[in-house]
């Protein structure tokens, strides 16, 4: 059980973000989640959920992006969802095949609240 | 002053950060010739046993070294040390190694130009498989007795190796476990897995498995080596 120790990192990230974009608090964090990501959804949230309440940001929520996983022929360029595992081309049966998504634990956006300057007078 | 919500794209790999970092040492160890081996399996599974077998076979021929991680004890460290310079990581609980244990480790080694350095990495089929450990070959440890089914079951895992290594043959005569069959299973998921049967305590194996170490290291630094190579067949 390693979730713990990459959503540690994944809120280290988000916090980097916040500071970086002049953030007040995040509301919202999405992640991408594969068959091969190496994290499991469920596990994932448990560990956010511990974590997160001891962020500074402890209302905020998690979205997960559950995505199969795809990947693209060497041999004919087909493009595909693998299922099962099994590695092989559906058109011409290669299983020189590379992974093109669902083989990682991915941030796609992270949702700020930030100050709003007051408009000038015209 | 009131507030307003921004959404910021991102899109990037959680580990992109660890990866190139693992990345910059993997290349540290290419200009100084080590070729890194990192070895998972289950717990149990022979790991340990593969890499005394892989010293005594080796002798003072190839300079390599060990580091061993377990959750605790050095028990594993002291086996080995008789053969190699070895340091044990101790996790204190989680589940693999990860790269900042490693370079700890590697300062703790009394030299740093070594030709083979061997991670031995947590018993543990799963976690281990998410961290790159800035390893040139990752070797899969597949044991007869935990049975020919087991490679699909870890997809991750065999996915992200480049070969797998089925241990203690000596006791096919007594487990249900074909050698073909968790090969094949296995080759479902990576087609490109090199594979290879040992008995470390036999010694039947490990000469073709020296002998692929040896032509990995050879295919990625050159051939630099090859008058250092002792046949023993």
């Amino acid at each position: 059980m390693h979730e713990v120790s990459l959503v540690q990192s994944l809120l280290n990230q988000v916090e980097r973000l916040r500071e970086a974009h002049g953030g007040t608090t995040v509301t919202r964090i999405e992640v991408e989640i594969g068959p091969l990501s190496g994290v499991e959804p469920v596990l994932v949230r448990e560990a956010f959920d511990l974590l997160v309440a001891d962020s500074d940001w402890p209302a905020a929520e998690l979205v997960i992006d559950e995505v199969p996983l795809s990947a693209r022929c060497k041999q004919c360029d087909a493009t595909f969802n693998i299922e099962s595992f099994r590695f092989e081309c559906p058109q011409c049966g290669s299983r020189a095949v590379n992974v093109t998504r669902g083989d990682q634990f991915r941030l796609l956006n992270v949702t700020l609240e930030t100050p709003q300057p007051m408009e000038s007078p015209a | 002053m009131t507030t307003t919500t921004r959404t910021i794209p991102v899109n990037r790999d959680v580990q992109a950060h660890r990866k190139q970092q693992a990345a910059e040492q993997r290349d540290a160890f290419t200009r100084r010739g080590t070729f890194v081996v990192n070895l998972v399996s289950s717990p149990g599974a022979g790991k340990t046993s593969l890499l005394e077998a892989t010293a005594r076979y080796w002798g003072n021929s190839r300079r390599m070294a060990v580091l061993v991680g377990d959750l605790a004890t050095e028990r594993d460290a002291e086996r080995l040390r008789p053969y190699v310079p070895v340091e044990q990581l101790t996790t204190g609980g989680a589940c693999h190694l990860e790269l900042s244990l490693i370079q700890q480790g590697l300062q703790r080694l009394p030299d740093d130009d070594y030709e083979f350095l061997f991670i031995e990495n947590i018993g543990n089929l799963v976690c281990p498989a998410s961290h790159d450990l800035a390893e040139h070959l990752r070797v899969a440890l597949l044991s007869t007795t935990e049975g020919d089914d087991k490679p699909g079951k870890y997809p991750k895992m065999f996915r992200t190796s480049q070969a797998i290594v089925v241990s203690k043959t000596d006791l096919l005569p007594h487990v249900p476990f074909s050698v073909d069959a968790a090969v094949a299973d296995a080759r479902q998921i990576q087609p490109d897995l090199a594979a290879f049967s040992v008995c470390a305590s036999t010694g039947e194996g490990i000469a073709d498995w020296c002998r692929y170490l040896d032509h990995e290291r050879e295919r990625l630094f050159g051939s630099h080596m090859a008058e250092q190579k002792v046949d023993r067949t």
